[in-house]
């Protein structure tokens, strides 16, 4: 037993030498730890982990672990903040496009609404003033001379056509039964040339006029007698 | 003057040799005499006897009736078995044997043969089949038209066709043909808008105007039963087109353009060549051309001088003069198929009478009157006949007239008719 009593401080001594020459983390190994917080961290809040769950809090040795796990955790929250913020401007952004191209939709819809209203009603001034103007002219009986009676209606069709320069008018000869189909065929021919050139002396091109002859052949009315030849002996006028 | 016409039916009669004895007796005999023929009853195998008798027997006489040159046997008829001297005593001077027989393969088949009762002689034999196994009437007309051929060297015309435009509707007015004697009306057309002026060359293709496209086109057909189809303008737009007629030799189509300064002319279309050429000098009112049988001459109607009148011209536009002299409006005019007359129609009083104007005398003969119109002659192919339109009933219906006009016949009960040809049917 004489050596026993040195085994005591010799304990101490191997302990704390032991404890004195355990070697200092070196930076890499710091660096390579507090990384592996900073994804501990990261994971932990992706996980919906609250910031106080932290697991090196009580790890004094090793305060870098503990600042590492919240540099991660407070890095992923900013980030979440940023991908949420950055996602609600975009919808903001979308929302606004959306609400830009209905507006001008509806604006385009408007316009066009207008637009046809405007149209159909230049189209009914347009029929009006054409069911106004395209009456019928008459002729005696086997003649193709322009009466004085019906300039007025001609000179109102050269005012027609002077107001709607786009009109384009075809004149359809007849004649009453009293002739020969093939003759009242001619005959209606020379009737609507009559008009034509009649407009023509009244300043409205020859070429928006077309000309046709149906002789006797469809008669307005189908009795003998003069009131009846008389309707059908016409120029009828008609929008192409 | 319709003394005058008959003198020429029986002049026309006259034929040399075989029928000198019976030619006496028609020239002597009056106005209306006419070759007398008497039929025995039809003799049939394989059919019923008494509907052929009825049928064909009635079809015969109508068509003998019409053509103006046979007169059939009603009264006093001898037995069937009577000897031919029985039957020359009760006046027939040509007795005809008929006999039916529907063969195996369900041709019907007539034998039709005529004696002279004064010579004892056949003067005609003809068989007739009909591989359609048509209608009785067909083989009636075939052989009235072979008997009055056999008696006056000209074929009759009982089995011709008559085309005409009808209205079917408002506006709407199509082709149509009937028999010449009435039955057998066919629609040609259904281009369900106006067609007009129809016109049928010898080998009976048509020609006709359609507004089936708005503007008017002249329509028809380049071969014998062949389709519809444009001739003319062969693109674009024509201006007024009427009155389509083909030259004798069918190759040539006579038709009327009208311009937009009033003025229509007669043009010719060359159908090969595809080739128009004006005729006349876009002077007026030209139109309803009319050939001559050589087709080197045209009849029309213009209003050169004031009233529409009819006049005449070479095929090529020369030789122009004024035929009609008499009446304020003369239109229509109408080639006779033999080239000597031209009829017309002149207007007095509100309404047209049928005229003949005979180029050899240079006179106009008229052959209606009456308070009615008349309108539209068209000769028959044998010369003998107008075929017209007139209101005599109301609705513009088709009627026949002889030369003389006595013998005015309403062709068909149909309404609405205008613009009648007549052309042949075989």
């Amino acid at each position: 037993m004489r050596y026993g009593i040195y085994l005591v401080p010799a304990a101490i001594v191997l302990t704390l030498g032991s404890l004195a020459c355990k070697p200092p983390k070196t930076a890499e190994e710091i660096k390579a730890e507090t990384q592996a917080a900073f994804n501990e961290g990261v994971q932990a809040f992706k996980d919906g982990k609250a910031r106080t769950a932290n697991p090196f809090l009580n790890d004094k040795d090793n305060p870098h672990k503990m600042q590492g796990w919240n540099d991660g955790w407070d890095k992923a929250a900013a980030d979440k903040a940023a991908a949420d913020k950055a996602a609600a401007e975009k919808a903001v952004v979308v929302d606004q496009a959306a609400a830009d191209a209905k507006a001008a939709a509806a604006r385009k819809a408007a316009e066009e609404a207008a637009r046809k209203a405007a149209e159909a009603e230049r189209a009914a001034v347009f029929r009006a003033a054409a069911d106004k103007a395209l009456a019928n002219i008459h002729f005696d009986y086997d003649k193709a001379e322009i009466k004085e009676s019906d300039r007025a209606i001609l000179q109102s069709i050269a005012d027609f056509m002077k107001a709607y320069p786009t009109a384009r008018v075809e004149i359809a000869g007849n004649c009453d039964e009293r002739g020969t189909n093939e003759y009242n065929l001619a005959l209606g021919n020379k009737r609507a040339a009559a008009a034509l050139a009649y407009l023509k002396t009244l300043g409205v091109d020859e070429a928006r006029f077309s000309t046709i002859s149906y002789g006797k052949e469809k008669p307005l009315c189908t009795e003998a007698n003069e009131a009846c030849w008389n309707q059908n002996r016409r120029d009828e006028f008609r929008l192409r | 003057m319709p003394q005058f016409i008959h003198r020429i039916l029986l002049c026309a009669l006259v034929a040399p040799g075989l029928w000198a004895q019976q030619t006496e007796v028609v020239l002597s005999a009056t106005s209306s005499a006419k070759l007398v023929l008497a039929m025995t009853s039809p003799k049939t195998s394989g059919l019923d006897g008494a509907a052929v008798a009825a049928e064909f027997t009635a079809v015969l006489k109508r068509d003998l009736d019409e053509s103006g040159v046979i007169a059939m046997l009603q009264e006093r008829l001898p037995a069937d078995g009577a000897p031919t001297k029985a039957w020359k005593e009760a006046g027939a001077q040509w007795l005809l044997h008929t006999r039916f027989t529907k063969a195996a393969k369900g041709d019907l088949e007539m034998e039709a043969s005529a004696l002279d009762t004064a010579a004892e002689k056949g003067v005609f034999n003809r068989t007739y089949i009909d591989k359609r196994s048509g209608p009785l009437r067909y083989f009636a007309h075939y052989l009235a038209d072979d008997l009055v051929g056999r008696l006056t060297g000209e074929k009759g015309v009982a089995s011709s066709r008559i085309v005409f435009v009808r209205q079917v509707s408002n506006g709407v007015k199509e082709l149509f043909q009937v028999d010449r004697d009435g039955a057998g009306a066919m629609q040609l057309t259904r281009h369900g808008s106006l067609s007009l002026s129809p016109a049928v060359s010898a080998d009976g293709r048509l020609a006709y105007v359609t507004y089936k496209g708005g503007p008017p086109e002249i329509w028809g057909q380049r071969k014998k039963d062949g389709p519809h189809e444009r001739l003319y303008p062969t693109s674009g737009a024509g201006g007024m087109l009427s009155s389509p007629t083909w030259s004798p030799d069918g190759k040539r189509l006579a038709f009327v353009q009208g311009d937009r300064r009033g003025n229509s002319d007669i043009m010719v279309l060359d159908l090969a060549a595809s080739r128009a050429k004006r005729l006349t000098d876009g002077n007026g009112i030209n139109t309803e051309p009319s050939w001559n049988p050589n087709g080197n001459q045209l009849a029309f109607t213009s209003d050169r001088e004031g009233g529409p009148q009819v006049f005449l011209m070479q095929d090529d536009g020369s030789n122009l003069r004024r035929l009609t002299s008499e009446g304020l409006y003369n239109a229509s005019p109408a080639w006779s198929p033999n080239g000597a007359m031209v009829a017309y129609v002149s207007r007095f009083e509100g309404k047209f009478d049928l005229f003949i104007y005979k180029l050899g005398e240079g006179k106009a003969y008229q052959i209606t009157t009456g308070v009615s119109t008349s309108e539209s002659p068209a000769w028959s192919p044998d010369e003998r006949h107008l075929v017209f339109t007139s209101n005599r009933f109301g609705s513009s219906q088709l009627f026949t007239t002889d030369l003389s006009g006595r013998q005015i016949v309403r062709l068909s009960e149909l309404g609405g008719c205008q613009s009648p040809r007549w052309i042949r049917g075989r």
